[in-house]
């Protein structure tokens, strides 16, 4: 019951880190590696805040984090010129130093003992069971989080983002900035990722300046697994499909570590395969109708 | 009338050189000057490399001039960005690619180019109004769009989506079209249906615009002007009465006069329909 709970519980918060990564990686086109350092900014910024006693401004203020950071990554992109990948490293390079700053030159930050967004909710509602709360303010984020992007995505500027991704050449054609235009999907990219990071040191109260290594790579997953589950029609299913592949995922997950050998630091390794395999679907896919072409029979 | 006298684009000894100080420098534009007047439907020719889309690139702002400056109905836009001025330039590429988003659908690129039309970044991205206004322009294009508004554009044709995208440049009336060989990639059939909607389209909202082609049938006998370039110029420039009379040898024998070359674009056609 426990596994359940807490698997549910990861798949939700890690929901909002999907969502950030569909928004750069499947509506912008950009494998962007901002996300590492900006779950872990989010993180920083939300556990030093929740110390000093404000945990819901802490969530804010992750948010904001995040914001910042994909500014730096968009600016770093438009204004100097960077590739996009690059922009991205060197923006989560740069946020180490800052994490680590931000944490008070510390590793990592204990948050036992100290009101979170969860204790304080529990605390209202005490004779609800503390794992049952900590899901339902998991669902409740992420559904607020998901709704919001869908929202955001059906007006004028998501429809700008959305061609952004598409087809530069017409959208600037359009009349419209597509450098600002890719600032902002950047910015509304890291803060779900950030806030993502914010809510996962509160929920286990425990912050790491390492927490978001491979972070991108967990998104990449979830999202790719959502998308093999509710297809990619419009961008309304891809954000909800991104948010099942992160609950899929973390199902996966708990079964390799709960039913084979592997242990919990293989998990990398497996999030990397999955990904990997899922890319080279349409290459492979290919090869099969070539060999299948060759031998003379379609 | 007096209308038509109004300069709606004005090239004034535009300069650029490509690679300047490199072995491989070459000037794309060698001081061109041109006048457009408000209305005037210019077909443009010139062999390869003559630098027809080097022009047009030159007025969408693609790059920025080294020399000289690029009026648009009287504002200086030389060193506007593209984006900017894209608000009163529309453009038809010859790929049908260019043009549209392809994973948008139909409606969702009608209403991007609609929102040249200043839109409030917020605003529900398509409004019930616009979808009205898109359906009912669609349909004079009579080519069965108007049902498949949700079809993502991907999935039309090279001719529907040179279709939609003569929309998209023409929806708010832009004050300058500019077509660049945009029928070239499509079969006879539909390159002629095409060029029927853009003639309607120029002519119902006296539209000024240039029209690159390499066919020269078309070039003399579409709109009202017809001018050759040849390495970074205009060599001629023929107007209305003039072209009237006119035969194709006419054209060819000019240049030759002009450039002491024979007219040498590889893909051009000589033949009459």
């Amino acid at each position: 019951m426990t596994i359940i709970l807490g698997t549910a519980q990861l798949g939700f918060i890690y929901g909002l880190l999907a969502l950030g990564i569909y928004i750069s990686f499947r509506v912008l086109n950009i494998p962007d590696l901002t996300a590492e350092g900006s779950f872990t900014f989010g993180l920083a910024v939300s556990s030093v805040l929740a110390t000093a006693g404000h945990p819901w401004i802490g969530l804010l203020a992750a948010v904001a984090a995040g914001c910042l950071a994909g500014i730096v990554t968009g600016l770093f992109q438009i204004k100097c010129h960077i590739h996009p990948v690059l922009a991205g490293i060197l923006t989560m390079s740069g946020l180490y130093s800052v994490n680590m700053f931000v944490m008070g030159e510390r590793a990592n930050i204990t948050l036992i003992g100290i009101d979170t967004v969860f204790t304080d909710v529990a605390s209202l509602i005490p004779s609800v069971d503390k794992n049952i709360v900590k899901l339902i303010i998991a669902i409740v984020l992420t559904l607020i989080g998901t709704v919001l992007a869908v929202m955001f995505f059906r007006t004028h500027l998501g429809l700008c983002i959305r061609a952004a991704g598409d087809n530069e050449t017409m959208v600037r054609s359009s009349s419209i900035n597509v450098d600002y235009v890719k600032v902002i999907a950047l910015a509304v990219s890291n803060a779900f990722i950030a806030l993502c990071g914010g809510v996962i040191a509160q929920y286990q109260n425990f912050a790491d300046i390492n927490s978001g290594v491979g972070i991108l790579v967990v998104g990449l997953a979830s999202v790719i697994i959502g998308e093999v589950i509710l297809g990619k029609k419009s961008v309304t299913i891809g954000l909800v499909s991104a948010v099942t592949g992160s609950i899929i995922y973390r199902i996966i997950i708990a079964l390799a570590t709960t039913y084979t050998p592997l242990s919990a630091y293989m998990l990398k390794l497996v999030s990397a395969l999955i990904v990997a395999i899922a890319l080279s679907v349409p290459a492979i896919k290919q090869t099969i109708l070539l060999q299948k072409t060759k031998k003379g029979g379609v | 009338m007096s209308g038509n006298e109004k300069i709606m684009l004005k090239i004034d000894n535009a300069v650029k050189t490509f690679f300047k100080g490199l072995p491989q420098e070459h000037t794309v534009l060698n001081n061109l000057s041109l006048e457009l007047k408000e209305g005037d439907f210019v077909s443009v020719v010139g062999s390869n490399g003559a630098g027809k889309s080097t022009l047009f690139n030159a007025i969408c702002g693609t790059f920025f001039l080294d020399g000289g400056a690029v009026l648009l109905d009287g504002k200086d836009i030389t060193y506007q960005p593209d984006f900017r001025r894209a608000k009163w330039i529309g453009r038809v590429f010859q790929d049908p690619m260019k043009g549209t988003a392809p994973n948008l659908t139909i409606e969702e690129n009608l209403a991007l180019a609609y929102s040249r039309i200043k839109k409030h970044a917020l605003a529900p991205a398509i409004s019930s109004k616009e979808i009205k206004l898109f359906r009912e322009r669609l349909a004079t294009m009579e080519m069965g769009l108007e049902d498949r508004m949700k079809t993502k554009v991907g999935l039309l044709s090279g001719g529907q989506r040179q279709v939609v995208t003569l929309m998209m440049c023409t929806l708010n009336t832009p004050k300058l079209l500019l077509l660049d060989e945009h029928t070239a990639a499509l079969d006879p059939q539909t390159s002629e249906k095409i060029m029927e909607i853009t003639n309607r389209i120029v002519k119902e909202n006296n539209l000024t615009t240039m029209m690159i082609t390499h066919n020269l049938n078309a070039a003399l006998t579409t709109g009202n002007r017809t001018i050759m370039m040849d390495e970074g110029n205009i060599i001629l420039d023929i107007h209305e009465e003039e072209r009237k009379g006119m035969s194709l040898e006419d054209l060819l024998n000019m240049y030759s006069q002009k450039s002491n070359r024979v007219f040498d674009n590889d893909r051009i056609l000589l033949q009459k329909k």
